[in-house]
C-alpha cells in the first residue's frame, strides 16, 4: 500500500502524518489521531455526521482524502471552542437538539459556521443551510431552534460588546422553563 | 409550539424539564460508540454477502495466501454455533432457521456467507473482495403476487408455500353489519417496504478472555440481556461465561432488537482467537442485511350507518416478512399488531379479519418504530375518511362521532384489547382547533379552479398499546413472554446514588428521566443519580427497550427499588435520631424527623463505615426490584395528527403546509424529552408518507441502498409542528406514565393520506399506497381523470 506523508494543523497543532494514500480525513482524525468525535454516518457524503472545518470552511471528513489536506487547517468537535461554540451548545442542550448524540457533531459544526456568519437568517435560510445534515431522532425542530437562538444570540453579543458570554458546561441550570 | 402543558413547573422529580444528563458528553464529541472502542489488538471484520436475491452456493473459495484464522466460512462455523432459529406458539407457524452464515443457499442480498479478518477495515474488505463465492441463481420471490402464486418458487423448499403463519378473527356479525348499512366502501392500501436507518449502524466487537473463561460482546443492541442469553444459548455455554456492553448508541428505533447473525458469527469466532474483532456495518450493509420494516397491503371493507355510525370492518392483511423470522420476535409481529389495531380508537362492535405474514427474497423485517401500527392506522384512518366522503360528513365528525368516549374507559376493543383511559374525541377536537381548520377549509374554498395547486386537510387516529405485559405478548405466539424488567439503587458511602437498569437508552434519555424517578422519591437533583445501563455484568435482567416499554416497566422498577430503598433509609434514620419511622420524611438530601434531621451523606458513612452505631439494621444500603405490571393489558397512549398539504397538480409534489399533534401520554416524566420523542416520531412519519422506499427489483436487487436514492426527511422536509397535550393518568402504571416512544411516527401517513386525498377529491384521485411519491400521486390524478374523462378522450 502506499504511503503518503501530510502536513496539516489539526485543533491548532501542527502534525506530521505518514498514512496509506487512500486514507480519507476521516479515518486519519479516528484512527489515527484517536479524535473519534467525527461520526461516520454514511460514508457517502449525505449525511453530515462527518463534517468538520477544514480551512473555516464546513466539508465532510469521509469524501476528503486525507492526502488532499496538506498545509490544511482541520478543527473537530473536539476542537470547537469559543464563546460561538459555547452559545451554540447551550442552545442544543436547552432546545433538546440532540437525542442520541450520532449526528451532533456534525451539526454542530454546520451550525457553528452559521453562527460565526453573524448573519441574521430566516428559519428557512437556516433549514436550507442545514438541509445536508440528518438527523433521525429529532425531527429537527429543537436543532433549527438551537441554532436560530445561537445566531441571534451571536449577533446581540456583537453589537452589545459589554456583556460577556455566560460560561456554559453545555446544559442550561436546572429547572429552567421556557 | 406547545399548548395546554398543564405540568406545573418543578425543579426536579416527575414533571421537571429536567436538562439532558447525556447532552454533555456528545456535544463535546466525547460519546463512546462501538465504533469508538478502543482496545489492545483489535482487528477488524468485513462479510461477505450475498449479491444475488436468492440462489445455491455451489463453493466459497478462500485466498490460498490467506493467514490461519482470516477468513471463516459456514463449514469453519457449523461446529462453533447453531443457527438462530425464532418460534412461535402461533397455529400453523413454520420456522425458518436463520443461518450466521449462509450455507447451502442464500436467500436475500445482502446475507452473510464468510468472514475476513485484517488488522484494518479497509485490509479487511480488501481480504473479503478476494474471497469468491460461486452462486447458482433461483427466481426470486419479492412481492405478494410472486410469494402467493401458485408454482411460486419457494423461498423454504420444505415448505408448501411461502406463508410464515395465517392468523383470522371473527367478532360480532360484520354480515349483519354490512346488510343494515346505508354505506360501505372496499379500499386497497399498500405501505411500501422501508429501511429503519439509525445514523449510527449496527456494529459488534467479541474478544474472549481467557484468564477470566470470559466472552465479552459489545454490540449497538437494544437488548444486551436477551442477546446474551441467546448467544451462550447458541454457542452452547453457560450465560454466566458471557457479558454483553451495549456503549453509546446511534439510534436504534427497533432495528437493533433482534440477535443477529453477525453478532453470533463475531461471538463465536472470537472464542477460537486470542485478540478481539470488531465489526463495524456500513451504509450498504445497514440498507440490506439489517432487519427492514412495514411492507403491508391491505384490503379493508367498512359498513357505516346513515348517520356516521361505523358498524363493521373487514381486513385482509398481507406483511411481506422478508426470507427469515428473526429472534425473538418472528416474522409474525407486524400482523399480529396490525390485526389488533385495524378497529383503531372505535367503538365498532364487528370486526373480521385474516392476516399472512409472507416469506420473500428480502432481508428480514423486525421491529420499527409504530410495528404494524402506521399500516393500520393508514388503512383504517384512510377508510374512515372515505365513509365520511360517501356520508357527506367532516372526516373529524364521523371521529368525534364513533370514538370510544371517556366515561366509556376501560372499554375493552372488538379486537380485545382493554383502553385504559383517555378522552379520545378531545384530541380531535383540539387538533381541529390547533390546525385551524375552519381557517383552512376557507383558504381551500378559495383556491381557482384553474389554480394548478389544491389545499387538503387530512387526520389520523390511534392509540398505542404500550408497556403491555406477558399475557399480551402470548396472545401474538411470542414464544418468551416479556413483562418483567429490573432495577437495582444503590447509595453510597457519600450519600450518592447508582441506578443499574437493564434496559439500554439509545438516545431516549433514560439516563435523565430515571434519575429523576430517583430524585423524586429521595428529592435530590438528578446529577447526584448515575444510571448505569447496557451492561449484562453491571445491570439486573432484563428484556430490553422496545415496545415503547422503558420508561413505565425500567421506571417502574426504578421506582420500586427507590421505595424500598426509602423505607431503609427511614429505618437507620429513626435508629439514629431516635423518632419513629412513621414521621421521617425524605427532604433536601435528608432524612427529615419532628425532632432532628440526618443528611443522606452523614446516614450514609455512619451506617456504612460503622455499622455497629446502627443496630438491628441488617446490612447493605441497596435495593433491587422486579416490576412487572399488574395490569398486563398496557397502558394506552393516543393522538390525534391533522396536517394540512399543498398538492403540486402538474408534478404530484405534496408540501405540508401545517402540522398538528394532540397526544395524551399520560404522567409526563420530562416534557423536553417527550417532545423530543413526538417530535422524532412524526418526522419519521412523514418518511414513510412521502419519502422513503426500499425498491426491490423483480429479481430481488435492492436498488434504494445507499442515501443517495433512499430519501430521508431533512430539515427542508419537517415544518414546525404545532403540539398539544391531554394529560389521562394511566390507572395501570406507576405515576401514571404511558410510553411514548412510537406514537409520532404511527399516524402521519393517515393524516397525510387523507389530506392528499382531500386536496384531490374534486378529481376522484385517492392516497393509498406510502410513500406518496411526486410519481404515485401524479400517476394517481391522471389515472382518476382518465376514469372520469369521456371514454373517447382517454389515453389508451
Amino acid at each position: 500500500m502506499n504511503e503518503v506523508t501530510v502536513h496539516l494543523t489539526v485543533q491548532h497543532q501542527p502534525r506530521t502524518m505518514i498514512i496509506p494514500a487512500r486514507t480519507t480525513l476521516a479515518d486519519l482524525l479516528r484512527d489515527h489521531l484517536g479524535l473519534t468525535g467525527t461520526h461516520l454516518g454514511c460514508e457517502q457524503g449525505v449525511c453530515g455526521a462527518c463534517t468538520v472545518l477544514l480551512d473555516d470552511l464546513p466539508v465532510r471528513a469521509c469524501l476528503t482524502l486525507a492526502a488532499a489536506c496538506e498545509g490544511a487547517e482541520v478543527i473537530t468537535v473536539e476542537g470547537l471552542e469559543g464563546p460561538d461554540a459555547e452559545r451554540l451548545r447551550a442552545c442544543f442542550a436547552e432546545q433538546g437538539a440532540l437525542q442520541c448524540g450520532f449526528c451532533t457533531p456534525g451539526m454542530l459544526l454546520a451550525g457553528y459556521y452559521l453562527v460565526r456568519g453573524r448573519q441574521p437568517l430566516s428559519r428557512e435560510e437556516v433549514c436550507q443551510a442545514m438541509s445536508g445534515n440528518i438527523c433521525r431522532c429529532t425531527g429537527y425542530n429543537a436543532i433549527v431552534r438551537a441554532i436560530e437562538a445561537a445566531i441571534s444570540q451571536g449577533i446581540e453579543a456583537e453589537t452589545a460588546p459589554a456583556q460577556t458570554v455566560p460560561r456554559s458546561s453545555g446544559a442550561p441550570a436546572a429547572g429552567t422553563e421556557e | 409550539m406547545t399548548t395546554g402543558d398543564s405540568t406545573p413547573a418543578r425543579r426536579y422529580g416527575i414533571g421537571a424539564r429536567t436538562p439532558r444528563r447525556e447532552d454533555a458528553r456528545h456535544l463535546a464529541g466525547r460519546g463512546s460508540f462501538v465504533s469508538d472502542v478502543k482496545l489492545s489488538g483489535l482487528r477488524e471484520v468485513a462479510f461477505v454477502r450475498s449479491v444475488v436475491a436468492h440462489g445455491r452456493i455451489t463453493a466459497v473459495s478462500v485466498p490460498d495466501d490467506a493467514e490461519p484464522g482470516s477468513v471463516w466460512t459456514a463449514a469453519d462455523l457449523a461446529q462453533l454455533a447453531e443457527p438462530l432459529t425464532a418460534t412461535s406458539t402461533l397455529a400453523g407457524f413454520r420456522a425458518a432457521p436463520l443461518p450466521n452464515l449462509a450455507a447451502d443457499k442464500v436467500r436475500y442480498v445482502g446475507e452473510p456467507i464468510a468472514v475476513a479478518i485484517a488488522g484494518t477495515r479497509a485490509e479487511a474488505e480488501d481480504l473479503a473482495a478476494r474471497i469468491t463465492v460461486d452462486i447458482t441463481p433461483l427466481p426470486a420471490v419479492v412481492g405478494f403476487s410472486d410469494a402467493l402464486a401458485h408454482n411460486a418458487p419457494k423461498v423454504h423448499n420444505d415448505w408448501p408455500d411461502n406463508i410464515f403463519a395465517t392468523t383470522s378473527g371473527d367478532v360480532g356479525d360484520v354480515d349483519a353489519a354490512a346488510r343494515e348499512a346505508a354505506v360501505s366502501v372496499t379500499r386497497e392500501y399498500t405501505m411500501n417496504r422501508q429501511a429503519v436507518v439509525p445514523l449510527e449502524g449496527r456494529g459488534v466487537i467479541a474478544h474472549y478472555d481467557r484468564s477470566a473463561d470470559r466472552l465479552s460482546v459489545w454490540s449497538s443492541t437494544q437488548t444486551p440481556h436477551m442477546i446474551r442469553e441467546m448467544i451462550a444459548i447458541l454457542l452452547g455455554i453457560e450465560a454466566r461465561r458471557v457479558r454483553v456492553i451495549a456503549p453509546d448508541m446511534g439510534g436504534a428505533f427497533g432495528s437493533k432488537c433482534s440477535l443477529y447473525p453477525e453478532e453470533v458469527a463475531l461471538a463465536a469466532i472470537a472464542m477460537k482467537l486470542d485478540h478481539p474483532i470488531r465489526w463495524v456495518e456500513d451504509r450498504w450493509e445497514g440498507m440490506v442485511a439489517s432487519t427492514q420494516a412495514r411492507d403491508h397491503h391491505y384490503l379493508v371493507t367498512a359498513h357505516a350507518a346513515a348517520d356516521g355510525t361505523l358498524l363493521g370492518v373487514e381486513a385482509d392483511i398481507l406483511v411481506n416478512g422478508g426470507a427469515y423470522s428473526v429472534y425473538p420476535w418472528t416474522a409474525t409481529m407486524d400482523a399480529t399488531m396490525a390485526a389488533a389495531m385495524i378497529p383503531g380508537p372505535y367503538r365498532v362492535r364487528n370486526y373480521r379479519f385474516r392476516t399472512r405474514s409472507v416469506a420473500a427474497n428480502k432481508a428480514p423485517s423486525g421491529p420499527y418504530r409504530g410495528v404494524g401500527r402506521p399500516g393500520a392506522c393508514f388503512a383504517i384512518e384512510r377508510t374512515i375518511d372515505e365513509l365520511a366522503h360517501e356520508l357527506g360528513l367532516e372526516p373529524y365528525e364521523m371521529r368525534l362521532k364513533n370514538m370510544v368516549r371517556p366515561d366509556e374507559m376501560p372499554y375493552t376493543s372488538v379486537a380485545g384489547k382493554v383502553y385504559d383511559s383517555g378522552d379520545y374525541p378531545e384530541a380531535v377536537r383540539q387538533a381541529a382547533v390547533l390546525i385551524g381548520h375552519d381557517t383552512w377549509r376557507k383558504r381551500q374554498r378559495g383556491v381557482p379552479t384553474d389554480s394548478r395547486h389544491r389545499i387538503g386537510i387530512g387526520y389520523g387516529s390511534c392509540t398505542e398499546q404500550t408497556a403491555h405485559g406477558c399475557v399480551e405478548w402470548a396472545t401474538r405466539g411470542l414464544a418468551i413472554t416479556i413483562g418483567t424488567e429490573g432495577a437495582r439503587l444503590e447509595m453510597d458511602a457519600t450519600g450518592g446514588f447508582t441506578l443499574s437498569v437493564g434496559i439500554k437508552s439509545h438516545g431516549q434519555g433514560s439516563e435523565t428521566t430515571l434519575a429523576q424517578v430517583v430524585s423524586e422519591v429521595f428529592d435530590v437533583e438528578p446529577e447526584h443519580v448515575t444510571v448505569i445501563h447496557g451492561d449484562t455484568a453491571l445491570t439486573p435482567r432484563s428484556e430490553g427497550t422496545f415496545a415503547s416499554r422503558s420508561m413505565v416497566m425500567a421506571g417502574g422498577a426504578s421506582y420500586g427499588a427507590a421505595r424500598q430503598l426509602a423505607q431503609k433509609v427511614k429505618r437507620i434514620a429513626s435508629v439514629l435520631l431516635d423518632e419513629p419511622v412513621e414521621d421521617l420524611r425524605l427532604r433536601d438530601h435528608a432524612v427529615v424527623g419532628r425532632a432532628g434531621s440526618l443528611g443522606y451523606r452523614e446516614l450514609a458513612k455512619e451506617f456504612l463505615f460503622t455499622p455497629d452505631h446502627v443496630p438491628g439494621i441488617e446490612g447493605g444500603l441497596e435495593a433491587t426490584y422486579y416490576y412487572r405490571p399488574a395490569v398486563e393489558t398496557g397502558a394506552f397512549s393516543y393522538a390525534t395528527h391533522a396536517a394540512v398539504v399543498d398538492v403540486d397538480l402538474d408534478t404530484g409534489g405534496v408540501t405540508l403546509l401545517d402540522y398538528a399533534v394532540v397526544e395524551d401520554c399520560g404522567t409526563v416524566v420530562n416534557p423536553l424529552i417527550v417532545e423530543g420523542q413526538i417530535v422524532g416520531g412524526v418526522a419519521q412519519g412523514i418518511g414513510s408518507a412521502l419519502l422513503e422506499e426500499l425498491v426491490y427489483g423483480d429479481d430481488g436487487q435492492p436498488k434504494s441502498s445507499s442515501f443517495l436514492d433512499y430519501l430521508l426527511p431533512g430539515t427542508t422536509e419537517i415544518p414546525e409542528l404545532k403540539i398539544g397535550h391531554l394529560r389521562t393518568a394511566s390507572p395501570n402504571t406507576v405515576f401514571g406514565m404511558k410510553g411514548t416512544g412510537e406514537s409520532g411516527a404511527i399516524m402521519p401517513p393517515a393524516a397525510i393520506g387523507n389530506a392528499v386525498t382531500d386536496a384531490l377529491r374534486e378529481f376522484g384521485a385517492q392516497a393509498n399506497e406510502t410513500p406518496m411519491t411526486p410519481q404515485r400521486v401524479w400517476t394517481a390524478l391522471r389515472d382518476a381523470q382518465d376514469a372520469m374523462a369521456p371514454i373517447a378522450e382517454t389515453v389508451s
